[in-house]
């Protein structure tokens, strides 16, 4: 199955054989599921998300085009999902809820950038919980899954145009948080040849 | 719109690399002439470098199987086993038949009784209900190959009869294979002990729950926090929440419903909040645990010395949260003297 693409393993699950089903989950199940548990800051709901979004995967294989990336279509998958779970307005409380992450520490790392990236990971955590879901879910894509703006676009059901402005939007917020530098405003007047 | 502005809009496409030559050469024209531009610029990789240090999170092992599981595909089994939706014709051992039906009539039987019991539902002071119902011989993510011969023709209600597939023919054999559900629900007050030990099964055993674990228990909070039906055996499910789920979020959710709990039935849950209280490294469980523990010592639960010992230690604990040193104090000075 390793060696198979992706378009091959869906076409077999397209014809009913599910057994690619773990191969294709080993390839993305990590990256859905930090994707989830980023945007929900929830882990108990990441990790319904991830199997919700797999089992879709095999339920719905045939709206699967196999001129599309498998990536983009499970991401669209997720961040559907995703939506939803914030837009019950239970959950919503649940936002808020306090879930320590415990890191890993690398060990060729010194003590000193051990502890100062322990200290960027709750800083970057909570300047992303101040940004609003659809800005939240459209850096999320672009800076960590490495998606292009067009597919965030087709992601998140909107236009690239709007995509550009949440991510322009989300990276001001974000820079005041973490460097502590706001916009300057229009400062500079220089033309562009 | 100024050209500064223009410029830093293009700003995170220049960070992803996803800007067209020319564009980009522009950018960096203008950033390289324009100081409140290069400082914006800088701010920017700052930041991008900054999000780089939020670490990959590790995608639980119980997950894969959940989905496997959820999918009716046996994890580990070999691949030629795997192929849930083509249904081979082969004849199963009638043994094994037998038990999958006995296993079916054993569910709708109970519903149907529970569902016409004009009385009070009888109170069965052994775990055994529960312990065949873990026990039966019957999964529901199993697919099963039926000989139509062994199958009544006659079709009582409306069976839920989902995802059909026409299976072409073998020899002389066609094939349609479906998922069929069907569901129990069990009705009670919440005093029943029918009732109480099923939700204690379930907090304990929470894979099934279509809501989430924390919702769960908010759930059982709200009817069991209300003295007249607070219930010792729902307290004790929830301390065992707070001892051994893994997730911070559901931990918290189970010390503060035992937090609520009228204090008798709190108080049987002591050693677990002193466990949670001594052990759990999340502050916030923590918290919950010993404002549970204060609450106890206000409503004059007796406290013995073990928990004494363990508030006394964690008010002067220096590296302890503050809100858990003050609480413990206030606990400590709400005891009553026996």
């Amino acid at each position: 199955m390793k060696h198979l693409s992706d378009q091959e393993l869906m076409a077999v699950v397209q014809g009913g054989d599910y057994s690619p089903a773990s191969e294709i989950y080993d390839r993305y199940s990590a990256r859905i599921y930090n994707f989830a548990f980023r945007f929900l800051k929830n882990a108990e709901a990441a990790e319904d998300a991830v199997q919700e979004v797999f089992v879709k995967m095999l339920r719905h294989a045939n709206q699967f085009h196999g001129d599309a990336k498998l990536s983009t279509w499970l991401f669209s998958i997720t961040a559907n999902w995703c939506r939803d779970y914030l837009r019950k307005a239970d959950n919503k409380a649940k936002e808020s809820d306090d879930v320590l992450v415990t890191l890993p520490a690398p060990n060729e790392l010194s003590p000193e950038r051990n502890l100062e990236m322990r200290e960027n990971e709750v800083r970057v955590r909570k300047a992303l919980e101040a940004l609003t879901p659809e800005q939240r879910e459209a850096i999320l894509l672009s800076r960590y899954q490495g998606l292009s703006y067009a597919e965030i676009a087709q992601i998140a059901g909107c236009s690239e145009g709007a995509v550009k402005t949440r991510v322009f939007r989300a990276m001001e917020t974000l820079k005041k948080a973490l460097t502590g530098r706001d916009s300057g405003g229009d400062r500079c007047l220089n033309a562009i040849s | 719109m100024s050209e500064c502005h223009l410029m830093r809009e293009s700003m995170p496409l220049l960070l992803t690399e996803s800007l067209d030559r020319d564009r980009r050469e522009l950018t960096h024209q203008h950033i390289e002439s324009c100081a409140a531009c290069g400082d914006e610029w800088a701010a920017y990789r700052d930041s991008w470098a900054i999000m780089g240090d939020l670490a990959e999170v590790e995608v639980p092992a119980r997950v894969k199987q959940r989905f496997l599981e959820a999918a009716g595909i046996a994890a580990g089994a070999p691949l030629e086993q795997r192929r849930s939706n083509v249904v081979p014709f082969y004849r199963r051992t009638s043994a094994k038949w037998l038990a999958q039906a006995a296993g079916v009539v054993i569910i709708a039987g109970g519903a149907y009784f529970a569902g016409n019991q004009t009385g009070a539902l009888r109170v069965d002071p052994t775990p055994a209900t529960i312990a065949n119902v873990q026990q039966m011989p019957y999964s529901i993510a199993e697919t099963r190959v039926l000989p139509a011969s062994q199958i009544s023709p006659q079709i009582e209600g409306r069976p839920d009869i989902q995802n059909v597939q026409f299976l072409d023919h073998e020899g002389d054999k066609i094939g349609l294979s479906f998922d069929v559900t069907s569901r129990v629900t069990v009705t009670g007050s919440p005093s029943d002990r029918s009732m109480v030990r099923l939700l204690s099964y379930v907090l304990e055993n929470n894979k099934g729950l279509s809501a989430s674990p924390s919702r769960a228990i908010e759930w059982v909070k709200e009817t069991y926090s209300d003295p007249q039906f607070a219930d010792p055996e729902i307290a004790s499910a929830l301390a065992k929440v707070m001892r051994s789920d893994q997730h911070e979020g559901v931990r918290i959710r189970a010390a503060e419903s035992l937090k609520t709990m009228p204090a008798p039935v709190a108080g049987d849950t002591r050693e677990a909040l002193i466990d949670a209280l001594k052990n759990d490294p999340n502050p916030a469980v923590r918290i919950k645990a010993v404002e549970a523990l204060a609450n106890l010592a206000r409503s004059g639960e007796a406290l013995d010395p073990a928990t004494i010992d363990t508030l006394r230690a964690k008010s002067v604990q220096s590296d302890e949260n503050l809100y858990v040193r003050a609480k413990a104090a206030e606990a400590l000075s709400n005891i009553k003297l026996q």
